[in-house]
Formats: structure tokens, C-alpha cells, sequence
């Protein structure tokens, strides 16, 4: 046989073994074929770059990773993978991985201690807190996915713990609020069969879960016409029948006039109107000032723009829609994003578009089993109030249970919150104001970071327990509706690298029992997935080799009854109004306001596709793009460029109320003139990301101070004026 | 028939042809009919189809080449040229695939001192890379400086041609999340890629088809929404 490199390379530990064997003098030839013949085993997983969870195929031989291919059966995936998944392969071979448990010293040093010594302390020092101080001083943040919510959900259950905190306040809470106030959630879009379609700074070839683009490519290869409405010319909007630059944080006053002009028209749907929604008329009457002219003065967007757009949104009616975005234009981004996202809701009320094709749906989810509550009784949901407010009455009663760790970090540094665990969230690094998070999460007495790298957040915990990378680990059987429901799960590819990390669900448990409360988690993680899997005419076993499974859904049909008080569609809501806040919609400016001086500018953000938040700039496969395409710099049109003195390339200095950096300067026109943008998965401050450090960064959450948005709370993201100036 | 009745018989015809099925399609009608240039279309070659107006340089492709063919994180097996043109808010931005091209007529093969280069029974420029010397020959030949050194070594897309041999896609196209990659026989891709064209221009882009004429015909084709002249494709 001849020994290509291709298969040369696929051995495990080649070069360390090949030198070894030499030494002894045996035959290295017969040694690497016998190496290469051993079997590609081809292992089904989920992958964990993003929160997207996409079903992959993991190419393991000789106990290592070779590849990873896209999951045919599962809904994310479809057989395909974006760039992050390949990439992702690096985080379980980084050399700096979290191999044992750590304890912060007196002089601010990590010292390896042994699991029980951890445990054992972390369970004596919460158990304390919790008696003494109460429930309500105690906290969970994490990136909110099947195995976390189930274990780590249930544990502060049986712990009394209310507070449960998500990434959401930095990323789509306002999305979130908005719809459910209006339509009782946030819809599934199916923009293949639309004919007309805006999106709102929604960026798919930015920010990318797979199955979406394969949606996008169908819209683009068909009779879809495609509006892409952002500051800065992104990805989708490059490939776009028309891209409409927009003054940043005025979305809503587009969404507003464009409804104002449906109605002036008497082009919306008028059943729809009548038999399915609630609060019209007050909606209306209060639409009436907000004319394209008022817009255009707003926004940058000619009146005449948003006449067309408007009649050609209604024209192609319900097969039409302005998309629900994710974070995009109002995530979480300004003062009037939530009222962005309902204004959002409301206009595609207008069109009727709900349960249509080419509109949105609210789709079915596949049925569950779940354990046997006599022999596994759940703990009942905690009566205590949260530590961050949410929800609160007085407080943030509009927040959502994903509630708010940019409010936590100050009731920390307050005294007001005591203890917490964060698990796969970095919230020190990806919420703005690094100092705030940063001086907040670091003065609890008591915070467990559970982590594969030693994160900003990590940097600041009084303990880190080092977690086996998603190759290693097995998790909870996750069900996602859709057309098709998709059943998935994480299977171990291959064996634990580090023998002293361990799985979620693992540190769950021994936590639970020296924390007096095990009787809640009597079962195997085997048998919470049997019970799972127990609709299914399938066994757990057959389910691991398989990984992904679609599931066959009734399909929506007609208008739904919404999750609203109503039942209803609500153009005006009452709970709104109950809490002090606005009951029909209406325009709220950005927190900056609108005025610029010289040399002043707003500070947007977005996803790049080859990067997931602040995690994979530390990977050097995926941080070699931004290399090679030198994508660490701020776009900036280049005619304002040119009135600053700069060149492509050159450096400058960039300056908040509370920031400032330097960073080299992309010059395109591709840019409104009063906007500057930087992708958002850079600027790692943790010294063990080593290989962030090899280029500059910087995060553009460096420059947002700590704010909060005045209905839900959200960390207003991009309310932020920078200067710029030559280095 | 007027030069404007012809366009839109083509256009009617090609309608019809969508409607029937691209099989039927394709083996009813020739390329001529789609005014394709089919002088150098090679029946036993094989050619990847890339298809700009749905490329959102995602880098998949890149990741996956660099994977299935445990290439070093640092060669470009597949990079991207782009171009900015007008002025805001008036701007488009186009791109170009660069990767192997897997020229019929393919100096890299000629020159090569060891016949590490050679072309595969589809019609891919492979390389052995356990036979290059570094000697660097095929740097200077190759018309679209594809072939990376690194450590005395060169590397570019082979057409994965091992998974070829087992039925396979190569790595690029099967991931590709945008579905702007396909791949199959030289004559097919250039039917898909030519209908792909026409498609763009109903709509009132600018689309053209490349990868036809240059070094006797190419193994990449590429739909394009912009000149091939911007790219200094040659």
C-alpha cells in the first residue's frame, strides 16, 4: 500500500508515536499501516459552536476527530454544516483546556484542587448562603439548551431558587417581549414561499443556523423578493434584490410609517383584522402621524421608499412579511426595541400573513415522554422573588424569564446577591461595560463557573470545574417542532481526553446529594432519555447510533388561538398598559438621540460567519480567516473616511463616554456615513485564549456603558456614540 | 426571428424546461440551444458548478477542504476575491471563488519534474504530495497562482477525488450551507450554470457564465455577477 500523506496524517499521535516506536527500533512503516488500517468509525453528535445545536456526523479514527459532516435527519442541519461546526473540531484539541478543578487562592491564583474538595466546599459555602441569606440571594446563568435547563433547571428548583438567568438580555429579550405581547410567541418563518420579504437587520449569512440558508438560497433562486434593511451592506443584503441603509436605532419608525400607509390604503386584511385580533382601532388612530415624510426624516429612507415597500408588502399579501429577526435590529439593541419588535408583529398582522405560506407559522412540537413523577417526583417550581428583578412587580415586571445579568452585576456589587453558577455563558465578556460585569460577578462570595476554557467569566469565579468538551459527553434527547419535528441528541464520540473533567449532568448530581436534595435526581441520564424516547417505537441504543431522528407533525392549519390573555392578536395589550407601558405602539427615539457632532458616530455590531461570539477567536482554524481576510477592523464609508485623513488600513482611535482603543479601519461604501461597524467575536480579554492574542481586537461591547431598556431591560446593545480620530 | 424574438423564445423554452424537469431538460436539448460554447465541453470530465448570487462567504467549503484533506490551517485551498463597485447606497459586491480551476489544458501537470501532478480519470488535477519536491514550477505555470508552498510542499483542491472514487461529493459542495455548490459532469454544470445565467438576467442582473473557454475548458465554473474581467480571470 502507498502512504499518502492524507492517510499518513489521520493517525493519532503520529509524530510523538513514530519517534517513540523508533527509538525501539521497530519497523515505523509496518507500524503506520497498521495505524492507518484501523476503522473510521463515524459517530452521530450535536454541535456545540453555536446554540443552533446542528446534527453532525463525528469521523473519529484511532479515538480522534478527523471530520464532521452534516446530519441528514435533523431539521437544523439537513445534511449540511456552516463553517463554525468544522472549526469547532479545534475547542476539544486546544492544549489549554480546563483539565481539573480549580480554587481561586487569597492572592487571586488558581490552584488545582480535587473534585470532592471542590464540591465539598462549594455545597458548604451555597448551603450557607442559601440558609442565611435565602434563596432569592442565589443565581444560574446559562446558555439555555436541553441539558442545562433540565439539570440545572431542576436543581435550583429543588434549591428554591427563582433566579434563572439566559444570554437573552444581551441578544433577542426584546424580540421575545414584543411577540409574545402581540402574538403570543415568536413565529417560523417560510421565507422559500414568499414573495415579498424585509429583513431588519436580520443578517443569514452572518449570523447562520444552517437550515435558514438553505431557506434563503430557495427565496433567492425563486420568485421571492428580498429587502435588506441595515446600516451596513451585510452579507444577505449583498445578495438581495435591494439593500435600504438606515440611520441605526429607527427601524421602528420605518415599521411604524410603512403600517400607517397599509392602513391609510385600506390594504390590510380585513378579516384577519376583525375575527383574530383585538385593540385595531386604538393602534390605528395612534398610526396616523407617523407618515412616510415623518420617516424619511428619521430614518434616511425616502418617504418614497417606504410608500413602495409598504404597497408592495400588502400587494403580495399573506405570502409576505417583515421578518421576525432573531437579534438583527432589535434584539436588544436600543431604548426602542421592544416597541420595535411589537411594531414588528403588528404590521404583519396587517397582512394576514399567520399560518399562510409564505408568512409565518407557529408550528407543532413532537410529544415527549418524561420520568415517572412517583418514582421520580420533580421539585415544585420556587415561590422566592428574583435576585434580578424580572418579572418583579416595581421592578421589571415586562422582563422576561430569561431575565437580566446586567442588572445582577449591580445588585452584586450592592451586597443584594450572593452566590451563583454559570455554566457555558460568558456574561462578564458578552454584555457591555467589561468593568461592570466584570467588578459585579467578581464580588460574589460564592461563584462556580462550569466551563471547557478558562473564560472571562471563569477568570473571575472562586471555583472553575472543568467540564469534558461535547465530543466526551452524552446529553438529554433534545425535540424541536417545525414541519417536521426533529428528535437529537449528543453522543460520546470519543473517549474522555482529561480523566479529571466531567460531564453537566455528572457535577449536577453531586452537587444535588451534598446539597441535601439527591432525592430529586434518582435516575441515570439513560433513563431520563428512555423516558424521552418512550412515544417512539425506538430504543435508547438504536437512538445512539442513530443521533437524529425526524418526526412526522400535524400541520398548522388556519389561525391559531395566540398565547395572548385575549386568545387573540393584541394591538393593544393590557399588561402593557398595566405596568406602565405604552398598550398600543408608538415611536420611542434611541437613548443617544439623533443628533451627531463632528467626528461623531453610532457603533453597530454584527455576527460573522466563521465565528460564534466571543468563543472561537481562540480557535486557529477559524481565527485564520479573520487572517486572511483581515476582518478585526471598522468599516467605515470611505468619503467620511476621507474627511478623517484615512486611508484602508490605517489606525485609529476609537472613544466612548466610557472606552477607548485603537483599531485599523476598513474603508467601503458599502456603509450609512453616520455609522461604524466591527464584527462582534472578538476583543477576548481572558490571557488563556491564547491564540485571540495573536491578533489586535477589540469588542464593541467595550464601549457600551451598563443601561438598561425602560419595558423589559435589556442591555440596549447598540446604544452607543463613538468619536473617531486618526492614531 | 429578430434578435429580441430569439431572447425570448430561449427564455419561453427555458421555462418550459424547469417545468418539465431539469432531466428531461437536459437530455432533450443541447447546449447550443443554450448558447453555450461547447467546444471544449469534455464528456468524461467532471467540474464543480459554483454559483455566486447564492455565495454568502460563509467559508464552509474552506474548513471542509481543509479538514477532509488534512491540509494545515494555513493554506487557502479555497479563498475568496471580492469587488466593491458603485457608490452608496448604490454598491454591489461580488465575489469570486479561487481555487484549482482544473484546467483541461493544465501547465502545472506539464511542468511538474516528478509527475506529482497528474489528472485523474475525472478529469482533476490531483496532487500527490508525498511526491513533491518544492521545486516551485507549478507556482510559475499555473495561469491563476492556485498552488500554495508551505514547508517545501504544495497544496491545492485535488476535486476530492478519493471520495469521487467512492460516489461520493467532494467535501466543499456537500457542506455547503448556501447550496451554491454543485458538482458533476463538465456538460452538465455548464447546462445548470447557463440556465442559472438566464435566470439572474430575467430578473434584470448581470450574470455570466465562466470557466468555458479559458486553458480549454475548466473544472470549476462559476456563475458570476459581475464580469470575470473584474477578477482578472483570465
Amino acid at each position: 500500500m502507498s502512504l499518502t500523506r492524507r492517510n499518513f496524517l489521520k493517525t493519532a499521535g503520529l509524530t510523538a508515536g513514530a519517534l517513540g516506536l523508533g527509538l525501539q527500533g521497530l519497523d515505523f512503516t509496518s507500524w503506520a499501516q497498521e495505524q492507518q488500517q484501523a476503522e473510521v468509525v463515524k459517530k452521530p453528535s450535536l454541535c456545540n459552536v453555536c446554540a443552533s445545536h446542528c446534527g453532525m456526523w463525528v469521523y473519529v479514527k484511532n479515538d480522534r476527530i478527523w471530520k464532521v459532516t452534516g446530519h441528514e435527519e435533523n431539521d437544523r442541519s439537513q445534511g449540511r454544516l456552516c463553517p463554525r461546526a468544522h472549526g469547532g473540531i479545534d475547542w476539544v484539541y486546544d492544549p489549554y483546556r480546563l483539565k481539573r478543578p480549580l480554587k481561586r487562592r487569597e492572592d487571586g491564583d488558581y490552584a488545582p484542587v480535587d473534585w470532592d474538595q471542590a464540591l465539598d466546599e462549594i455545597a458548604d459555602k451555597l448551603r450557607e448562603i442559601l440558609e442565611e441569606e435565602g434563596p432569592e440571594k442565589v443565581f444560574y446563568a446559562h446558555n439555555p439548551r436541553r441539558t442545562g435547563v433540565f439539570y440545572g433547571n431542576r436543581l435550583m428548583h429543588a434549591l428554591n431558587v427563582s433566579t434563572i438567568c439566559t444570554h437573552n438580555a444581551a441578544c433577542n429579550t426584546a424580540r421575545g417581549r414584543g411577540f409574545s405581547a402581540t402574538m403570543g410567541g415568536v413565529p417560523s418563518t417560510d421565507i422559500a414561499n414568499s414573495r415579498y420579504l424585509i429583513f431588519l437587520g436580520r443578517n443569514y449569512g452572518g449570523g447562520i443556523r444552517t437550515s435558514q440558508l438553505k431557506a434563503l438560497q430557495a427565496a433567492l433562486r425563486g420568485e421571492t423578493r428580498i429587502v435588506c434593511v441595515d446600516p451596513r451592506q451585510n452579507e444577505t443584503a449583498a445578495l438581495a434584490d435591494k439593500w435600504i441603509p438606515i440611520q441605526p436605532g429607527t427601524d421602528l419608525a420605518l415599521v411604524l410609517a410603512m403600517s400607517q400607509v397599509i392602513i391609510k390604503e385600506g390594504l390590510y386584511d380585513e378579516e384577519f383584522i376583525e375575527e383574530y385580533s383585538v385593540g385595531f382601532t386604538d393602534y390605528a388612530e395612534n398610526l396616523e402621524d407617523y407618515t412616510p415624510e415623518w420617516a424619511e426624516e428619521l430614518t434616511d429612507v425616502p418617504a418614497e421608499t417606504i410608500t413602495t415597500m409598504a404597497r408592495d408588502l400588502a400587494a403580495a399579501a399573506p405570502a409576505s412579511m417583515v421578518y421576525p429577526t432573531w437579534k438583527g435590529a432589535f434584539g436588544c439593541n436600543y431604548e426602542n426595541s421592544t416597541e420595535t419588535a411589537r411594531a414588528v408583529a403588528c404590521i404583519n398582522a396587517l397582512l394576514g400573513n399567520i399560518n399562510q405560506q409564505g408568512g409565518f407559522f407557529f408550528y407543532h412540537g413532537p410529544e415527549t415522554g418524561s420520568l415517572d413523577p412517583e418514582k421520580h417526583p420533580a421539585p415544585s417550581t420556587p415561590d422566592t422573588p428574583r435576585a434580578d428583578g424580572a418579572g418583579e412587580k416595581d421592578e421589571f415586571p415586562l422582563a422576561t424569564g430569561h431575565g437580566l445579568p446586567h442588572v445582577l452585576a449591580e445588585r452584586i456589587r450592592e451586597g443584594r446577591v450572593k452566590a451563583g453558577i454559570v455554566r457555558h455563558h460568558n456574561p462578564v465578556r458578552n454584555f457591555p461595560d467589561y468593568d461592570h460585569m466584570k467588578e459585579g460577578f467578581g464580588s460574589l462570595d460564592l461563584l462556580v463557573v462550569c466551563e471547557t476554557q478558562m473564560s472571562e467569566t471563569a477568570m473571575v469565579a472562586d471555583y472553575v470545574l472543568p467540564e469534558c468538551s461535547f465530543a466526551e459527553r452524552e446529553e438529554v434527547i433534545e425535540a424541536r417542532g417545525g414541519r417536521r419535528g426533529t428528535l437529537a441528541m449528543r453522543t460520546r464520540v470519543i473517549p474522555k481526553m482529561y480523566p479529571h473533567t466531567r460531564s453537566y449532568d455528572e457535577i449536577v448530581v453531586e452537587l444535588a446529594e451534598r446539597l441535601g436534595v439527591g432525592e430529586y435526581f434518582n435516575f441515570s441520564l439513560d433513563e431520563a432519555n428512555q423516558a424521552i424516547l418512550e412515544p417512539y417505537d425506538i430504543s435508547l441504543e438504536e437512538f445512539k447510533e442513530v443521533g437524529s431522528m425526524r418526526v412526522d407533525l400535524p400541520q398548522p392549519e388556519g389561525v391559531p388561538e395566540f398565547n395572548t390573555p385575549s386568545g387573540k392578536f393584541e394591538f393593544y395589550s393590557e399588561e402593557f398598559e398595566r405596568h406602565g407601558a405604552p398598550p398600543v405602539v408608538g415611536w420611542i427615539p434611541p437613548d443617544t438621540g439623533l443628533e451627531f457632532g463632528k467626528n461623531e458616530f453610532r457603533l453597530v455590531h454584527g455576527k460573522e460567519a466563521f465565528h460564534s461570539h466571543t468563543a472561537t477567536a481562540n480557535t486557529p482554524q477559524l481565527l485564520q480567516i479573520t487572517k486572511d481576510y483581515q476582518t478585526n477592523r471598522l468599516w467605515i464609508n470611505a468619503d467620511r473616511a476621507e474627511e478623517l485623513g484615512l486611508d484602508d488600513g490605517d489606525e485609529v482611535r476609537i472613544s466612548s463616554e466610557i472606552y477607548s482603543d485603537t483599531t485599523r479601519v476598513k474603508l467601503t461604501q458599502r456603509i450609512h456615513p453616520e455609522t461604524v461597524y466591527y464584527p462582534s467575536g472578538y476583543g477576548n480579554k481572558t490571557p488563556h485564549y491564547r491564540v485571540a492574542h495573536k491578533i489586535d481586537s477589540l469588542s464593541p461591547n467595550d464601549f457600551v456603558k451598563y443601561q438598561k431598556e425602560s419595558i423589559v431591560g435589556h442591555a440596549m446593545v447598540n446604544e452607543v456614540i463613538v468619536t473617531l480620530e486618526k492614531a | 426571428m429578430s434578435e429580441k424574438d430569439k431572447r425570448t423564445s430561449r427564455r419561453d423554452f427555458l421555462k418550459k424546461g424547469a417545468f418539465l424537469g431539469t432531466a428531461a431538460f437536459l437530455t432533450g436539448f443541447g447546449l447550443q440551444n443554450l448558447g453555450i460554447n461547447a467546444e471544449n465541453i469534455d464528456p468524461d470530465k467532471r467540474a464543480l458548478l459554483m454559483d455566486h448570487s447564492l455565495c454568502v462567504e460563509c467559508q464552509a467549503c474552506r474548513l471542509a477542504c481543509q479538514n477532509e484533506n488534512d491540509f494545515p490551517y494555513t493554506i487557502q485551498s479555497i479563498k475568496f476575491k471580492n469587488r466593491e463597485t458603485g457608490t452608496y447606497p448604490e454598491v454591489d459586491y461580488h465575489l469570486s471563488r479561487w481555487s484549482c480551476f482544473h484546467c483541461s489544458l493544465a501547465p502545472c501537470v506539464e511542468v511538474c519534474p516528478v509527475d506529482a501532478i497528474y489528472k485523474s480519470e475525472q478529469g482533476m488535477n490531483t496532487t500527490a504530495i508525498e511526491e513533491c519536491v518544492g521545486c516551485h514550477q507549478c507556482v510559475g505555470a499555473c495561469p491563476y497562482e492556485v498552488p500554495q508552498m508551505q514547508d517545501e510542499k504544495m497544496y491545492k483542491c485535488n476535486g476530492c477525488v478519493h471520495l469521487l472514487e467512492q460516489g461520493k461529493l467532494p467535501a466543499c459542495v456537500s457542506t455547503c450551507p448556501s447550496y451554491a455548490l454543485d458538482f458533476g459532469s463538465q456538460q452538465e454544470m455548464a447546462e445548470k450554470g447557463a440556465v442559472r445565467v438566464e435566470e439572474l438576467k430575467e430578473k434584470g442582473e448581470e450574470a455570466y457564465l465562466y470557466g468555458l473557454e479559458a486553458q480549454e475548458g475548466l473544472g470549476l465554473l462559476m456563475v458570476l455577477r459581475t464580469s470575470p474581467d473584474e477578477f482578472q480571470l483570465v
